[in-house]
């Protein structure tokens, strides 16, 4: 057993990135959350402990897709063989699945299946991580150094919530609907528009200025590094009370009431902040109503719409590839 | 298909012309296809699903993902039959799926080349012909595209581009009530998409009825011949090349009358759909035979003296290259989209302003004292304010076709033939050499020959325990994948910075003609690196990044003022270049070198010949081919002109461009650029 992640509920600040985290799993369709930042600020350890608190689902057994009951009688006899009417189903934990920086298209998209086709002479997809992340999370460290192509991929299967695979003779589509949750730093270069704008939310972290706040993370840090699995005991409580109160949230957010007045808030908020399109006015909408959820409220109210606009717009009012040489991108595309 | 229910059509909010036009392709496929070109988040994609709920039973819509093999494309090889048949049986790709039907790309302007050929072959004929993996076969494939793109992440090929029948530029509705109409149902599906659409029902049957009815009448729609008439005078006065916009523009208009219940197409038909069919097809007045040179302020110019200097246009047909189709690609799209005709694109026309604005008092007196090589200008070898960067443009395709082999020109910045296993599979070539083997075409190769092969066995052998496998591949069926990545290159910038450059505002126009190219940079991925040389060295302000930001901040502020040391110019350069190459030895690097030439301060003290110095250092660094060398003259062209920075591009074997001359402008370029 290696040893287990920091815990969530013990990371010391990053208020703004641990909640993110949180709207993304309580509303999967934002889209998922880019965490801009320096190297050593936490990201990928908050992402890692992320994967301790994430609820659990129900999922058909036996096939590699992951799918929900509907998702399997839709597909049956398909995508994956049919196993009658009311297949056996399975509790599991909401995957993290890390996409590596370098990872090839074939390991992103699935690839023919050798040992089916060297055995059965059969064409079979062996599936891809767009498949394991399907209803999860995948995350991609250092998002912006990879590979163009494998953009294009994820752009793809985000497009559509499905990975159509045409490749190596094999012919197939799958659901594959997942929040992108991915870290850069910016001094290594930006993102292309059409990928950040898939992230629905963003935050810039940065290292704490508050010596105290400093001093008690590498308290928390040299107890965990001495006692792994006692510090994480330590906090079992506050990192339980965060599952049940992300599992509530859970329950609550598509209920939640977002009154006209507030999408009115939301569309003028966008409109006045000159952002592309309407995935910015989706996404404030989205991410107010999973904030409402998360504080008990059964009501979005406008602090939510206030909030959710500064996880939202900050990325997506860069309208240039670079500020102050705007003219030339508008003259490239079409206004 | 997956994702369960899908956003009704009928939903949709507001984004009428982008409506319009999947219908119309819904009831009449003759139109060609519809571009939906636009900003992220308006809906593209949800549009083109929700059409697929309104085709005719039995009309295929297929996805080509934009990681798609050649042989799902095309067709190729079925393993498992020809397995089982020993001879080699056709599976059809895509394009066989789609026959009389939808096919859509999602991101279409990214998609690979090689898949666009295929798509454009296809669709040229109307039938796809296969001549791969010993095949030979042809069916029919008559589609309609159907592609979505951002024009942030680059255009689309031309020719691509005309095959559309028709295109809408999609923009997000501005109006606050209608963002509320869709957010409210928005989030309505999102809590229970099946009762959503339940409710939508009513009027998806309706709209369904209609289209049915539509698309029986369309065939018997007549057009009238003052209607055509119209048609064509509305495609000549956009002067759209060739008559596919002619042909669309009447379909739409016939589909647009099936649509409204009519059997006869009247003026209010094609005009409701003109637009739609010329938005991507307008171009520009056809120019009268190419003047000497591009643009305005060159022809004012006398000819340069002195340097014998082969005329512009044969620069152009040289730096061309394989970069040519990439530049085309660009400035005629955005020449079409770019929607008033006659109106210059933004940015042309203003740099010439700045050098005008600039050339103040200053200039002459900067320029006075910098002239003569030697005699630092200014008060001291001092420092000059950073000067504001000129006004950016879009730049022309700077490479030159050093290496034909190893990429072709189009793209982003090119295409390498990757060696190190990573890129895009997109083929499979037989290889002797079992590295990166291509497992599908190898097998596939295989497979025809496993009845001859078995039998060649022992059959007691192949009957005993240890289970032999299924096929047997021999080296012969060996294929190798062949993969290809769009490479972003790495562009190194060395930057004059000395006192000369910043007379007569010339430092301005050199810094504005940096910034564009590094807009290009950022669009094409290069990494980008800064060099400046002043006084008595050079500087590596920014080594290779794929920040494209930091880059342009430091450039701003870069100072200017001091001698010319060209040569520890070069020197920086070459230094940063060696561990670049050892690094990554299949980069080919391109260097621009700003400067008018003038060097006068040299390596070593004493400085006589620093400008031989500089000759001979760039005679050297030429030699290594891996590099590709292009000068940007900073001389003022209305000035004394010295033609140094000429010599120095022939020394360096590169071209050499005034500032001028890299505006990736008008059809005038690239006219040349196609003959030369």
């Amino acid at each position: 057993m290696s040893r287990p992640p920091y815990p969530f509920a013990a990371l010391v600040g990053q208020d703004d990135l641990k909640l993110a985290l949180i709207l993304t799993v309580i509303s999967p369709e934002l889209g998922g959350v880019l965490i801009r930042g320096e190297k050593g600020t936490a990201k990928s350890t908050a992402v890692r402990a992320l994967a301790q608190l994430l609820p659990e689902r129900q999922e058909v057994a036996g096939t590699p897709y992951h799918l929900s009951l509907a998702e399997y009688l839709e597909n049956r006899g398909q995508l994956v063989p049919d196993l009658g009417d009311s297949p056996e189903l399975v509790n599991v934990r909401v995957p993290v699945v890390e996409l590596p920086v370098g990872a090839t298209e074939d390991r992103v998209a699935g690839t023919l299946d050798l040992e089916a086709a060297l055995t059965q002479g059969r064409r079979h997809l062996e599936p891809g991580l767009l498949a394991a992340a399907h209803r999860g999370i995948l995350y991609v460290d250092e998002v912006n150094l990879l590979d163009d192509h494998v953009v294009d991929l994820l752009l793809d299967a985000a497009a559509m919530g499905v990975n159509t695979v045409e490749r190596e003779g094999v012919s197939l589509s799958h659901p594959a609907r997942f929040s992108l949750v991915g870290t850069m730093n910016p001094e290594e270069g930006e993102l292309r528009p059409q990928l950040l704008d898939r992230f629905g939310l963003c935050v810039t972290v940065a290292g704490s200025s508050d010596v105290g706040e400093r001093v008690t993370i590498m308290q928390r840090r040299a107890r965990y590094d001495a006692d792994p699995a006692g510090f994480a005991s330590a906090w079992a409580e506050p990192s339980w009370a965060i599952t049940e109160r992300i599992a509530a949230a859970l329950n609550r957010v598509h209920s939640v009431d977002v009154s006209d007045e507030l999408l009115l808030r939301i569309a003028n908020t966008s409109l006045e902040a000159g952002v592309d399109g309407h995935r910015a006015d989706l996404t404030m909408m989205r991410a107010a109503a999973a904030l409402a959820a998360w504080n008990g409220r059964e009501h979005a109210q406008a602090e939510d719409v206030d909030v959710a606009a500064q996880f939202v717009l900050p990325h997506r009012m860069r309208r240039r590839p670079l500020e102050g040489i705007g003219a030339v991108t508008a003259a490239g595309g079409s206004r | 298909m997956s994702s369960a229910i899908g956003y009704p059509f009928t939903a949709l909010v507001g984004q009428e012309q982008l409506r319009l036009a999947l219908l119309l392709v819904a009831i009449r496929p003759q139109i060609g296809g519809v571009l939906l070109r636009g900003e992220k988040g308006t809906a593209k994609s949800t549009a083109v699903r929700a059409l697929a709920q309104l085709l005719p039973p039995g009309t295929p819509l297929r996805t080509l993902p934009l990681g798609a093999t050649e042989d799902r494309v095309a067709g190729g090889l079925d393993l498992q039959r020809s397995l089982q048949e020993g001879r080699p049986v056709f599976a059809p790709g895509l394009l066989a799926a789609v026959d009389e039907g939808v096919l859509y790309v999602d991101e279409v302007n990214l998609l690979d080349d090689h898949l666009v050929d295929l798509v454009l072959d296809a669709a040229a004929d109307g039938v796809n012909h296969v001549e791969r993996e010993g095949l030979s076969a042809s069916h029919p494939s008559r589609f309609s595209l159907v592609g979505t793109m951002n024009p942030e992440e680059g255009s689309l090929r031309p020719q691509l581009l005309d095959r559309f029948g028709l295109c809408v530029d999609v923009v997000g509705e501005r109006d606050p009530a209608l963002r509320v109409e869709l957010l409210r149902r928005r989030r309505a599906y999102d809590a229970d998409p099946a009762s959503f659409a339940g409710r939508w029902e009513t009027e998806q049957e309706s709209l369904r009825t209609r289209l049915t009815s539509a698309r029986e009448r369309v065939a018997r729609v007549q057009v009238p011949l003052e209607v055509a008439a119209t048609i064509a005078e509305l495609a000549c006065s956009a002067y759209v090349a060739g008559h596919r916009a002619d042909l669309s523009l009447t379909e739409a208009a016939r589909a647009h009358a099936a649509w409204q219940g009519r059997e006869r197409v009247s003026v209010a038909d094609v005009l409701a759909v003109a637009e739609l069919a010329l938005a991507h097809r307008r171009r520009e007045a056809m120019p009268a035979p190419p003047p000497p040179s591009p643009t305005p302020n060159d022809d004012a110019d006398p000819p340069p003296q002195e340097t014998e200097t082969p005329p512009t246009g044969q620069d152009d047909g040289d730096s061309q290259g394989p970069a040519e189709a990439d530049q085309s690609e660009d400035s005629d799209d955005s020449d079409e989209s770019s929607q008033p005709a006659s109106e210059p694109p933004p940015g042309e026309g203003e740099t010439p302003r700045s050098h005008e604005g600039l050339v103040g008092p200053d200039g002459a007196q900067t320029e006075l004292s910098d002239d003569p090589p030697d005699a630092g200008p200014g008060p001291v070898d001092g420092e000059l304010p950073a000067p504001p960067p000129g006004e950016p443009f879009r730049v022309r395709a700077l490479e030159p076709d050093t290496d034909r082999k190893a990429r072709r020109g189009s793209g982003r910045r090119h295409r390498s033939r990757s060696a190190d296993r990573r890129g895009r599979y997109v083929r499979a070539r037989p290889t002797q050499i079992p590295d990166d083997l291509a497992l599908d075409a190898t097998l596939r190769a295989a497979a025809v020959h496993q009845r001859a092969r078995r039998g060649s066995l022992d059959p007691k052998a192949s009957s005993g325990a240890v289970q032999a496998p299924l096929i047997e591949v021999r080296p012969a069926d060996w294929h190798a994948k062949v993969r290809e990545r769009r490479t972003g290159s790495c562009i190194l910038f060395v930057v004059d910075a000395s006192g000369s450059m910043a007379a007569r505002g010339r430092m301005v126009a050199s810094k504005g003609a940096v910034l564009s190219l590094l807009l290009d940079a950022y669009q094409k991925r290069d990494k980008v690196a800064l060099i400046s040389f002043r006084r008595r060295d050079a500087e590596v302000l920014l080594p290779p990044t794929a920040s494209v930001e930091v880059a342009n901040r430091l450039l701003e502020q870069m100072p200017v003022g001091g001698r010319t040391p060209l040569a520890a110019g070069l020197v920086a350069a070459a230094g940063l270049l060696t561990p670049l190459l050892r690094r990554e030895p299949l980069l080919r690097p391109l260097v621009v070198l700003v400067s008018d030439g003038r060097a006068n301060a040299a390596l070593e003290a004493g400085d006589k010949d620093a400008r031989r110095e500089a000759l001979e250092l760039a005679n050297h660094l030429a030699q290594d081919e891996r590099v590709t060398w292009v000068v940007v003259d900073t001389e003022d062209p209305r000035g004394l002109r010295f033609g140094l920075a000429r010599e120095l591009a022939a020394a360096l074997h590169a071209p050499s461009y005034a500032i001028d001359d890299l505006h990736a402008d008008d059809l005038v370029g690239l006219v040349k650029g196609h003959t030369a």
